[in-house]
């Protein structure tokens, strides 16, 4: 039922060739080999730039007009001005091509690269698809993976030493890209929930909202996971770029808030 | 490969009979349930023998309270059950166990529920089954609508959850990072003093069907969770502006006088907005299609609605819910978990019958599935 979606899409974007890569929540992804300011020769001498990703937020018809207008200006916006200051930070993310905030339209970069069963190398897909081999139990948590958790948890740590919060933390809002040495790399996507904030609370809630998707999502290692996770976020703030900027302090801060939090998850009380 | 539910059935009966008591909140209920032997599946579905239910309704501008709810409980818990098993047409002698609602919820109200399942259980012989609340709805939605593998959304008065299922266990998604959607609406109803009678959320859905301005509020989804306390603050801050005449707010279009009828409209479509995004959210991350609403949140027939107009959107999407008999708490959603956890025989002694106030959804072991 999300032919009359795409025909949408298609009506905003006349004449360029779509092809659905996922129905996310809010938005469909779609994939495309045109670029909306390049001409083809000139894409040519760009490297990586045959592929680029359409990010389209469509009217949601359960919400009021007037909710959904604001949510879809507000988070197409807030999407890409995240993905700008992201990528001024040098921090893994889609490059943003163009944006049409009305309409609810981003063009972005690419990222990541198929898995072996052909599904996007999102780290959920990843780890899914290596719970599902044969040497499972040693595969989901090698050094590969230990690896990929701690980038995870710098890349956060570094987010959040900039004040910035991403907002959405799951397991899908992680694509895997493999580097020139074969090791896979991290890149967050999916900002339409982003917002700046150096307060430990907000930094708090968005390692907290983490957490719990990787323990719902990934729950039979997701012990082990968490721990990397916090590891790669602690190293980050004791590093030798952020020792100077008050890192450790700004750490103690947030992970006492974290413990705040989850107790507040778990003590809430459930009356009516 | 499917669980055997029949290792612990008595020889030469064909069938399972469960008493239910419920008390967590405001009601008290009681249901018998029978289960054939066998799988269950739409052609050997549980039978509801009886569902019988009363609610301690408090005064408007006033919620209950856990002394007055646990009187309350006592003073009906006899006639209640006399009358379920009336209805029923079975006696003590004829069921197989006594399940309970162990938490979470009130404590006052679940202990005064308790004694009654303990002193059954004594009286007739017969083990205990405690049940979870939140896992009570879940099944009996399972089971009422044929959802085999739904992402649920629990919302009433003490939960808010999205959940979904996987590895034996109901794991959550995501839920409120403050307070419940019912405690939100309860507590606005109490604002503007509107009756408690059938329940607040009732009438709040019938005043936002007359409310025209959409009055704007925080909308606070983080990532699958949510939080409610801000507008709450936000909306009953306009309300006491709205009764005190002094700044009374008015809409930003029309320049027309904001009503409680607008508020009430307002408020109910950006907490819906916000539930419906953290189900699709859900549903987008676990990859599934379906939908289960449960709670007593869940008889909202405008959240039902836009719950509907989401799942239209997406591919292959089924929405599944409930009517007030099974959504609303009730004695035969515990009867019925509880007999499935007792058919993979899990009972509890009764040192073990101890109810908490907290407890998690995802602390359950579903021993009764394994897909
Ligand atoms: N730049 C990209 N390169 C490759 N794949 C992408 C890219 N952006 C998104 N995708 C794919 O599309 C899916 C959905 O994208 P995204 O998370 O941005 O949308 P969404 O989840 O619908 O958004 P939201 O969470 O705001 O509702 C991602 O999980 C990923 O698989
Ligand atoms: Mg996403």
């Amino acid at each position: 039922m999300t032919d009359h979606i795409v025909a949408q899409a298609q009506k905003i974007l006349p004449n360029i060739p779509l092809s659905v890569v996922s129905q996310g929540a809010e938005a469909l992804v779609f994939q495309t080999g045109t670029h909306p300011y390049c001409s083809e020769e000139s894409l040519i001498h760009l490297s990586n730039a045959s592929t680029f990703i359409i990010k389209y937020r469509p009217p949601k018809p359960y919400r009021h007009p007037k909710i959904d207008k604001q949510i879809t200006k507000s988070r197409t916006i807030a999407e890409a001005k995240f993905m700008s200051k992201l990528s001024k930070l040098s921090i893994p993310s889609p490059d943003l091509i163009s944006i049409d905030s009305i309409n609810g339209v981003i063009w972005m970069g690419y990222k990541g690269k198929p898995l072996a069963n052909g599904e996007i190398s999102s780290l959920k897909n990843w780890l899914w698809w290596l719970e599902k081999q044969d040497d499972s139990a040693s595969l989901c948590v090698s050094d590969v993976v230990e690896k990929v958790f701690l980038n995870i948890g710098a890349l956060i740590a570094k987010l959040h030493l900039n004040e910035m919060i991403h907002g959405d933390l799951t397991s899908s809002n992680i694509l895997l890209e493999e580097n020139h040495d074969g090791v896979f790399e991290a890149v967050l996507i999916d900002f339409g929930l982003s917002s700046y904030s150096g307060l430990p609370e907000d930094k708090a809630v968005d390692l907290y909202v983490l957490e719990r998707a990787v323990l719902s999502t990934h729950s039979v290692h997701s012990e082990i996971y968490n721990e990397w996770l916090l590891k790669g976020y602690n190293d980050m703030h004791l590093s030798k770029e952020f020792k100077s900027k008050q890192g450790s302090k700004k750490l103690v801060e947030t992970i006492k808030r974290l413990e705040d939090v989850r107790l507040r998850g778990r003590k809430r009380s459930m009356l009516g | 490969m499917t669980v055997d539910l029949d290792q612990y059935a008595k020889p030469g009966k064909s069938y399972y009979l469960a008493l239910g008591l419920e008390g967590s909140a405001n009601k008290i209920g009681v249901g018998v349930i029978k289960h054939n032997l066998g799988q269950l599946s739409s052609t050997n579905s549980a039978e509801v023998l009886s569902n019988v239910r009363d609610t301690y309704v408090t005064p408007p501008g006033e919620g209950f309270l856990p002394r007055d709810t646990a009187r309350h409980h006592r003073n009906w818990v006899v006639r209640i059950i006399k009358d379920a098993l009336k209805v029923a047409k079975v006696s003590g002698s004829d069921l197989d166990c006594i399940c309970f609602t162990q938490g979470p919820g009130m404590g006052a109200p679940l202990q005064s529920v308790v004694i009654a399942a303990r002193t059954l259980s004594q009286l007739w012989d017969l083990p205990l089954v405690g049940v979870n609340h939140c896992i009570g709805h879940i099944e009996m939605g399972r089971e009422i609508t044929g959802a085999q593998n739904p992402v649920v959304l629990y919302v009433s008065g003490g939960n808010t959850q999205v959940i979904a299922y996987s590895r034996q266990r109901y794991r959550i998604f995501g839920e409120t990072l403050d307070i419940a959607i019912g405690n939100c609406l309860d507590r606005f109803a109490r604002t503007l003093k509107i009756p408690n009678i059938p329940f607040p959320g009732y009438n709040i859905e019938q005043m936002a069907k007359k409310g025209k301005h959409l009055v704007p509020l925080p909308y606070t989804v983080k990532g699958m969770d949510l939080s409610m306390s801000g507008i709450l603050a936000h909306i009953d801050q306009l309300a006491k502006q709205m009764f005190s005449g002094k700044k009374p707010p008015v809409d930003e279009e029309t320049g027309e006088p904001i009503t409680a009828e607008d508020l009430c409209f307002s408020l109910q479509e950006t907490l819906y907005s916000m539930l419906v995004e953290i189900t699709e959210r859900a549903m987008a991350h676990v990859q599934s299609n379906q939908v289960l609403i449960v709670g007593g949140v869940g008889s909202n027939l405008r959240l039902q609605e836009m719950m509907q107009l989401m799942v239209q959107d997406r591919k292959g999407g089924s929405i599944h819910a409930t009517d007030e008999r099974f959504c609303i708490d009730n004695g035969i959603m515990i009867a019925h978990a509880g007999l499935l956890s007792y058919r993979t025989g899990q009972t509890n002694e009764l040192w073990n019958t101890v109810c908490t106030q907290r407890y998690r959804t995802d602390e359950v072991f579903v021993k009764w599935r394994d897909d």
